[in-house]
């Protein structure tokens, strides 16, 4: 299966392969023989915990399904986003934005309720700018804007529930 | 020398007044949550006694009711509106048969209304007499108190100065550095720091004036300036027969916003004689209140040695554990047989032989917060999706949740508290650092990435602290959010999560039975066949 990857605002390309005892990745120009064990299956959509062998040495990673394609990982004391798409959805995608690339999702970084909305699709926003103001335990926190661009979707709504990791908004 | 204060005669009196009589506890009610109540129902169960405990609404399925004998509903989750109803409490305990109540910390456990409501009503309060604790519970009373039993408090005074000429008397008297500090003061407003005698005059007006504008009161008083100053804390138990004992210090400096978060015993910063003085200083202080059980008096450490009374705290503390694995002695097990009237020669035997006691190794605990440290510490509720707690030589860990437990948004967001014992401080470090690699937590955020740094961090290894590093660290971008995983393995780890769901996803079922059924043939032939030599 081939794939793009995204993470930390690094694209590549990967393609995986399952092989009798785990499975064989490239990573750009990185190849991995993995041996995986699951000592902790997944609730249907849940989080499984993975027991990662990589070349003998050992990881272990928590890896919770997020929207399609999206994953929220944490491993080796930290905890990222991964997003992994078709790579002809991403030509198609290219193809029809044209100088549209780059886009990013802007996304809950906990659990919460969306307090207020506080762009509209179209707007031009700046770097650090409030988009959202979330909730949790009582404390007000405000989503920024992590650069320079313009709101493309909106993806909630004042008062909607979010899990952290979920997509709020969409910048060009 | 001032008359002898009010409270003290009450207390003094109070303690006159109880009889030191043995008497017979069966059951105990707990009137806590989380780690606390766990670890109080602990106690109960090596001791033989029965174990209730009180719980709301946000806690039916929490780990102290399904460990305790018997649990009682006390109302909805708000504080308020459960764990710090007293009136109910008591009325619960003598409902269900309960010979005293254990408060834990936090919460009624400082009450010391509370306190007199149980003794009126004839539950015993396992913790100090309630007129110590209304003692202590004054910050200008206390003071008052530790001035006249010879305890040694910060040189200054909360006295107005009238004018410029009673500010360069009273600073002559508090020596320098020092700190002008508005009377009914609060946030840094109208605080100055003052380092040397000529800058007093322009100190003092500026202070008045700010103090003046921001709570319409200028006066200001002069406090000595401690600089990084250490948290060292005395553990004392006393029993109901009038003897005292300090159990030693701990460390505890690392604290954000006066939370305390990595506590340690012995402190780095104590030898033995100053321990010995301190001990001392804090066995007077907790007999000049006639204290009784166990309590912590807190001082402040100046970097040349001299220490000044703080606060006693009239309870158990979070951090007791590292205390009871450097002497041996299991505190809340101590606090119920002092509640039973047993003396301390009979609660600690020979360990007390000489009338000290020694700490043997070293112990670090470290709090476990659902915060994120690098989100100005916002808390992190939600259900504990998997949890590994670390296990092995010399680790223990206070743990009042389970995997799959919810952290509710009401409360304290301390979860657990790991304590590890080494032969040496290193030793602890190293065990500390290995224990919180075992820590597994997910779902939630946790402290525990803010406490590898800490652990890793120069100043920490050689035993510099201060009270004011965390903060201090924190804002420097020391101990700031750590960099992003730079390699693949959240890429490779996603990657297989998702290969695996397409999988499943593009499975056929009746072509996966066969596949199945086949699968276990081959799988039941191998086994039956052995494996290889």
């Amino acid at each position: 299966m081939k794939l793009i990857a995204r993470c930390n605002g690094r694209e590549v390309a990967v393609e995986v392969e399952k092989r009798l005892h785990g499975y064989q990745l490239k990573i750009g120009d990185a190849a991995y023989d993995v041996d995986v064990a699951v000592p902790r299956p997944a609730e249907p959509g849940g989080l499984t915990i993975k027991s990662l062998l990589i070349d003998g040495r050992h990881h272990e990673a928590a890896v919770r399904p997020l929207a399609e394609g999206r994953y929220r990982v944490s491993a080796g004391g930290s905890t990222e986003m991964v997003e992994l798409l078709d790579p002809l959805a991403v030509l198609a995608e290219q193809a029809a934005g044209g100088a549209k690339a780059g886009k990013r999702l802007i996304t809950a970084y906990m659990p919460g309720v969306v307090k207020r909305v506080l762009v509209a699709a179209g707007d031009a926003v700046r770097r650090g700018q409030g988009l959202a103001v979330l909730e949790a335990m009582k404390m007000e926190n405000e989503i920024e804007a992590e650069a320079d661009g313009t709101v493309a979707k909106v993806l909630v709504k004042d008062g909607q529930a979010v899990e952290g990791g979920d997509p709020l908004f969409e910048i060009e | 020398m001032s008359p002898l204060p009010q409270l003290l005669c009450s207390a003094l009196s109070m303690a006159a007044r109880t009889p030191p009589a043995r008497r017979t506890l069966r059951k105990v009610l707990i009137a806590n949550r989380g780690e606390i109540a766990v670890r109080v129902l602990r106690a109960l169960r090596e001791l033989g006694l029965e174990s209730a405990v009180i719980y709301s609404d946000a806690d039916r399925a929490s780990l102290a009711v399904r460990l305790a004998d018997e649990a009682y509903r006390i109302g909805p989750p708000p504080s308020t509106d459960s764990y710090l109803r007293g009136e109910a409490i008591v009325e619960l305990a003598l409902d269900v048969g309960a010979d005293a109540i254990h408060p834990g910390y936090g919460f009624l456990s400082e009450n010391a209304a509370f306190a007199r409501l149980c003794r009126e009503r004839g539950v015993v309060f396992i913790g100090p007499p309630p007129a110590a604790m209304a003692a202590m519970g004054s910050k200008i009373e206390s003071r008052r108190l530790m001035i006249d039993a010879g305890v040694p408090v910060v040189p200054g005074g909360r006295d107005p100065l009238a004018d410029l000429a009673a500010a360069e008397a009273a600073a002559a008297e508090v020596g320098y550095p020092l700190m002008i500090k508005a009377s009914a003061g609060g946030g840094g407003k109208g605080m100055r720091l003052v380092t040397r005698p000529e800058e007093l005059a322009a100190a003092f007006r500026a202070a008045r004036s700010e103090a003046k504008a921001s709570f319409g009161d200028g006066s200001v008083y002069v406090e000595r300036y401690v600089e990084r100053p250490r948290h060292v804390e005395i553990q004392v138990l006393g029993d109901a027969h009038g003897h005292v004992l300090s159990l030693g210090e701990r460390e505890c400096s690392l604290q954000r916003r006066h939370q305390k978060v990595i506590e340690e015993a012995p402190s780095p910063a104590v030898d033995d004689d100053l321990r010995q003085r301190m001990g001392a200083a804090a066995v007077r202080a907790a007999e000049a209140v006639g204290y009784a059980n166990a309590g912590t008096v807190e001082f402040l450490l100046a970097p040349d040695g001299a220490f000044y009374f703080l606060e006693m705290n009239t309870r158990l503390q979070v951090e007791h554990p590292v205390t009871e694995l450097v002497t041996g002695i299991d505190l809340v097990i101590a606090q119920l047989r002092v509640a039973r009237g047993e003396t301390l020669e009979e609660i600690l035997g020979e360990r007390i032989a000489g009338g000290r006691v020694h700490p043997r190794g070293h112990a670090i605990e470290a709090r476990l917060y659902a915060e994120d440290p690098y989100r100005n510490f916002a808390p992190s509720p939600g259900r504990i999706e998997h949890l590994r707690l670390p296990e092995g030589p010399g680790v223990r860990n206070d743990c009042g949740v389970y995997e799959g437990a919810e952290v509710p948004i009401y409360y304290d967001p301390m979860l657990a508290k790991l304590i590890v014992w080494g032969g040496d401080r290193e030793h602890a470090i190293r065990r500390l650092e290995r224990a919180l690699d075992e820590l597994r937590v997910e779902g939630i955020e946790t402290t525990t990435r803010l406490y590898r740094q800490i652990l890793r961090d120069a100043d920490f290894r050689a035993g510099r602290l201060d009270i004011g590093m965390l903060d201090r660290k924190l804002q420097d971008g020391t101990w700031g959010r750590p960099e992003p995983a730079a390699d693949d393995l959240p890429l490779i780890a996603a990657v297989i999560a998702h290969a695996e769901r397409q999988a499943t996803r593009t499975a056929i079922p009746a072509a996966d039975d066969g596949a199945r059924a086949r699968w276990r043939t081959v799988a039941r032939r191998e086994a039956v066949g052995g494996g290889p030599g």
